[in-house]
């Protein structure tokens, strides 16, 4: 039919291009990927470069993981204390006047101390309608003496999280992330791996040509 | 067909089984998008076929995903893979006859296999919806065949090196056949629960990742320097949008869960790897718009380059996409909305379709050695595709964000589709449009295997004029 | 520069494609594994049955071989009134759901206690009626093997049962009929529980299959939709025609589920149904026609005991 098989596909390469591209060949480093063999130019490399370096941070875990309890006890400590109580059942303003000065002056008692939480409170803003809805279970998991920091709140509820890797003295799972299995420790070592690997297959592999070697047998 | 089945191998002209793989999967394309419309106007107006109890929605959904992947798309990846690996080879397919058998095996399966979804007889798990013993005949009577007949045409060469097609060809229909076994584990051995909806997106994940765009961009790998005449711009680019391919596609599959109970670590590094797909994607994009250099004029005036060149930069929004909305930050409000529906026709209708369109007009071209019987149609064809997915792709996105945004400002659900009804409406034109087109290219290819002018030995189809 | 150099390729393809599959597979198998089953699991195993898509015991999804679930307000040995339990009967011939056939699936604990207080180990395919505990001294769950703990027999709980769920064969119809293709039973871990409850927990799905997670939601979440709208009938006007309770649905109708026969036993005749429910929307008649009540043990019903058990 289509296909002459009689009569090979012939090479666009004249011998000059051939001996050109041994030399190469034989000479270069990093496998070829950054030079000669059409390297890649500089713009797209830098792109891939902001590529990893955009993998590696919005996905870091500061950003999109849920908020633990532990953030919202200090709100649920003041909520109860005199001066945000007055406010709440101050009868001269509305129910949604009398929540947001609430909760602006519980957060900015919160400002005069430092908190391991700063940052994760910006992150996780809660109203004060969702703080009455969470309150109950943090004061009950906080008499139980659990660690507030195992919890995430899911919705209005705290939850315990699906953490796991450590495990406590007394044989349970930690349900805190522990800095080695955020899923990064894998990702680093796993690039790391890819960019040797590409490295010494792209160095073993033969370079590419159309013509027939019949001097050496596959 | 038939009389080649029972033919000497030496009887069986060199390209038939691509050509029957080729036009299969018109056909399949055509049944499959026709099914996609009719789904997309149930969505638009639930009452309008009333009665028809046997096109049911929640039935025929699976039936157009199916037919689409295992009929058009793997079919011509099939029709592509049983010209373009010889080719590349410089030699003759291994075994036409095996070719011409997967051929009838796989359409009869493949009609099996969907008669079986639309009675509603299922495993209940996206993506590999078949019951298992269609699981077993899909990976040893379609796939493995289909997988044999190209690897021993790659290691029956005649050139001395493996040009970069032919390594994701083999690579992934190796990668096929282990992803399709241990992503219906769940269903051979029922394991159950979260490992079993982990695997099912697994397999999701990896049947597109490591069959479907690999497979798509080494055709076009094929395509374009084959009719543009440029070598590959860089053979050490393609090695770096291999190798990132198996590294870095094979594993985000836990992204496809970011709001299930998953393990955290797990998600985060499915994260990661997820960015990370775009070292592939760039490479790949770079790689063949840089081999372009010179030659664009032939996006405009060369119907195969206009179709590849389009898929190509399809890729860059779709990739864009797939990147960075399975992060965390962006998945919250998008996951399991149209947007999703939008990306996977992006990638699906977008990207891999006009790749193996391209595929599939040249290869029957070169193969029946025929011109192209109209290139006005083929360019209709390709507006209609073009326009009805655009049509389709910015319906669904709004439709998308729609939701999203309902999701967060707990709207009642009603009101949510009753937003959305207008994009409804839209989705089903392109889709129709889409489906329309079809018809006509089949037509187009069934007139060019009858009466398109010959195109002699050694010659380039495009490079004929027509003497009509 | 001969073939051997694809043996490294083909060596380092090998090498990375097996890596992936480790960190990707046996990595989070191990962690997905070591999680005990919570209670909503247990109930989840005894109500669905072994398998609610393809299986031996049901290939062509008509809901056979699955559990009957059942609410008892009374003793089914003496009689005398009891706190309302719920008891999962497993007639002759039902295959046992993961937990109870595999390793792994119900955790450490869960299964010590199911095998010491709950004596699983001696249930058989005869016909075994299973309870769901909470151990007090632990707050663990188990499972119960009423039949030999109690002596209660299937036959003696359906006899004494004061409505029965189907929800296992139920599910069956929800995968069959693809109402998982819209409708997602995950709320998501962000926004979600806000309208739809809260999102499962890891532990929740221990030995359910297939958990139809569902990925396109074009309708509401249901996980937890028995817990919004319990009533039989609104379910039933909905899945007769959803647009006689709301009007800009686009859910297909499911009427054909309700097989031949209503439940007095008059033949249901959907043209017939279809020409007075158009006269309704083109303002003819001022009501739509009646809804058949559906017979027992169609398909209809199946699915409605099942939407009715999410809670």
């Amino acid at each position: 039919m289509s296909w002459r098989f009689d009569r090979p596909l012939f090479t666009l390469a004249d011998d000059d291009m051939n001996k050109d591209t041994q030399h190469v060949w034989e000479h270069e480093s990093l496998g070829g990927i950054a030079e000669n063999n059409n390297p890649l130019p500089r713009p797209i490399i830098t792109l891939l470069l902001l590529t990893y370096f955009t993998a590696m941070a919005i996905t870091f875990p500061l950003y999109g993981q849920r908020p633990n309890g532990e953030i919202y006890a200090d709100y649920v400590s003041l909520m109860s204390s005199t001066e945000v109580q007055k406010i709440l059942s101050n009868k001269n303003i509305s129910h949604e006047q009398a929540d947001k000065q609430a909760m602006a002056l519980i957060e900015e008692s919160l400002a005069q101390f430092d908190s391991p939480y700063t940052f994760q409170r910006i992150q996780h803003p809660i109203g004060m309608d969702k703080l009455r809805a969470l309150a109950p279970e943090i004061i009950e998991l906080q008499t139980k003496g659990v660690d507030l920091r195992e919890y995430n709140v899911i919705g209005h509820h705290l939850v315990l999280a699906n953490f796991e890797g450590n495990l406590k003295a007394n044989g349970e799972p930690e349900r805190l992330q522990p800095w080695w299995d955020k899923g990064y420790t894998i990702a680093v070592w796993w690039f790391i791996v890819f960019c040797f690997a590409v490295i010494i297959v792209v160095k073993r592999l033969p370079h590419f040509s159309w013509r027939p070697d019949h001097s050496i047998a596959h | 067909m038939f009389k080649y089945l029972m033919a000497k191998e030496s009887d069986i002209p060199q390209g038939t089984a691509a050509i029957f793989f080729g036009i299969s999967s018109i056909a399949w394309f055509i049944i499959g998008t026709g099914i996609g419309s009719f789904n997309a106007a149930k969505l638009a107006f639930p009452d309008w076929y009333h009665g028809l109890y046997w096109l049911q929605f929640g039935h025929m959904r699976q039936v157009h995903v199916h037919a689409v992947i295992f009929g058009w798309i793997a079919m011509a990846f099939a029709a592509s893979m049983m010209y373009i690996t010889p080719a590349l080879g410089n030699t003759k397919l291994w075994s036409e006859k095996l070719g011409v058998w997967n051929c009838l095996l796989y359409n009869i399966g493949l009609a099996l296999a969907l008669a079986l979804l639309w009675a509603g007889i299922t495993s209940g798990r996206e993506y590999s919806d078949h019951v298992w013993p269609i699981d077993l005949y899909i990976a040893f009577v379609m796939v493995i065949p289909w997988s044999l007949n190209v690897w021993m045409t790659i290691i029956n060469r005649r050139t001395q090196g493996i040009y970069t097609s032919n390594w994701f060809f083999a690579a992934s229909m190796f990668m096929l056949i282990i992803v399709f076994l241990i992503g219906n584990l769940p269903e051979f051995f029922h394991l159950t629960g979260l490992n079993e909806a982990y695997m099912t997106w697994w397999f999701a994940h990896n049947v597109l990742g490591l069959l479907i765009t690999p497979v798509a961009a080494a055709i076009t790998y094929y395509i374009v320097p084959k009719i543009t005449g440029n070598p590959l711009y860089s053979h050490r680019v393609g090695h770096l949008h291999f190798w990132s391919i198996v590294v870095f596609y094979s594993t985000p599959a836990a992204h496809h869960l970011m709001s299930s109970p998953l393990p955290e670590w797990l998600k985060s590094f499915a994260s990661v790897e997820g960015v990370l797909i775009l070292v592939p994607a760039i490479a790949y994009v770079c790689n063949i718009l840089l081999t372009m250099q010179g030659k664009w004029s032939m996006f405009v005036n060369n119907v195969e380059i206009k179709f590849t060149i389009t898929g190509v930069l399809l890729a860059i929004p779709l990739n864009m996409q797939g990147g960075f909305q399975q992060t965390r930050a962006i998945n919250w409000y998008i996951h399991g909305t149209g947007w999703i529906v939008a990306h996977a026709h992006l990638a699906l209708l977008g990207f891999s379709t006009f790749a193996e369109a391209a595929a599939v007009y040249y290869g029957l071209q070169v193969l029946l050695r025929r011109k192209l019987y109209s290139i006005s149609l083929a360019n209709f064809h390709f507006w209609t595709l073009l326009i009805g997915f655009s049509l389709y792709w910015t319906s669904m996105t709004i439709a998308g964000l729609i939701q999203g945004a309902a999701k967060i400002y707990e709207v009642p659900y009603v009101d949510v589709v009753i937003a959305e009804h207008p994009y409804m409406i839209v989705r089903w034109l392109g889709g129709t449009m889409v489906f329309l087109g079809n018809i006509v290219w089949l037509w187009n290819m069934y007139m060019t295997a009858l009466h398109g002018d010959v195109v002699p030995a050694g010659r380039q189809p495009a490079e004929m004029a027509y003497v009509r | 520069m001969a073939f051997r150099e694809y043996k490294i390729g083909c060596w380092m393809f090998g090498i990375s494609l097996s890596a992936s599959m480790f960190v990707t597979i046996f990595l989070p198998g191990l962690d997905i594994s070591s999680v005990s089953s919570t209670e909503l699991a247990l109930e989840k195993q005894l109500t669905y049955g072994r398998e609610s898509a393809f299986s031996y015991e049901d290939p062509f999804l008509q809901g056979k071989g699955k559990p009957i679930k059942v609410v008892l307000t009374k003793d089914p040995m003496n009689g005398s009134a009891m706190d309302e339990t719920n008891a999962y009967v497993f007639e002759a011939g039902t295959p046992f759901p993961a937990g109870l056939n595999h390793t792994n699936i119900l955790g450490e604990d869960v299964k010590a206690l199911s095998e010491s207080k709950g004596r699983i180990a001696e249930a058989d395919e005869n016909g075994t009626v299973f309870l769901v505990k909470i151990d007090d001294a632990s707050d663990t769950p188990y499972i119960e093997n009423a039949t030999a703990t109690r002596g209660w027999t299937p036959a003696k709980v359906l006899s004494a049962s004061d409505h029965t769920i189907m929800a296992g064969s139920g599910k069956t119809m929800f995968v069959r009929e693809g109402c998982w293709w819209c409708h997602t039973l995950l709320p998501e871990q962000t926004q979600d529980w806000q309208s739809f409850g809260r999102p499962p927990m890891l532990g929740d799905f221990n030995g359910e299959s297939p958990t139809t997670f569902g990925s396109d939601r074009k309708a509401p979440d249901l996980l937890h939709v028995g817990a919004r709208n319990s009533s039989r009938e609104w379910m039933m006007l909905h899945f007769f025609n959803p647009r006689l309770v709301q009007v800009h649905s686009i859910m297909p109708r499911y009427d054909y589920l309700w097989g031949d026969k209503d439940a007095q036993g008059n033949v249901i005749d959907l043209e017939a149904w279809d020409v007075g429910y158009q006269k309704y929307v083109s303002g003819e008649t001022p009501y739509p026609p009646e809804v058949p009540d559906y017979a027992d043990n169609t398909e209809i019903r199946y699915l409605i005991d099942f939407v009715l058990n999410l809670k």
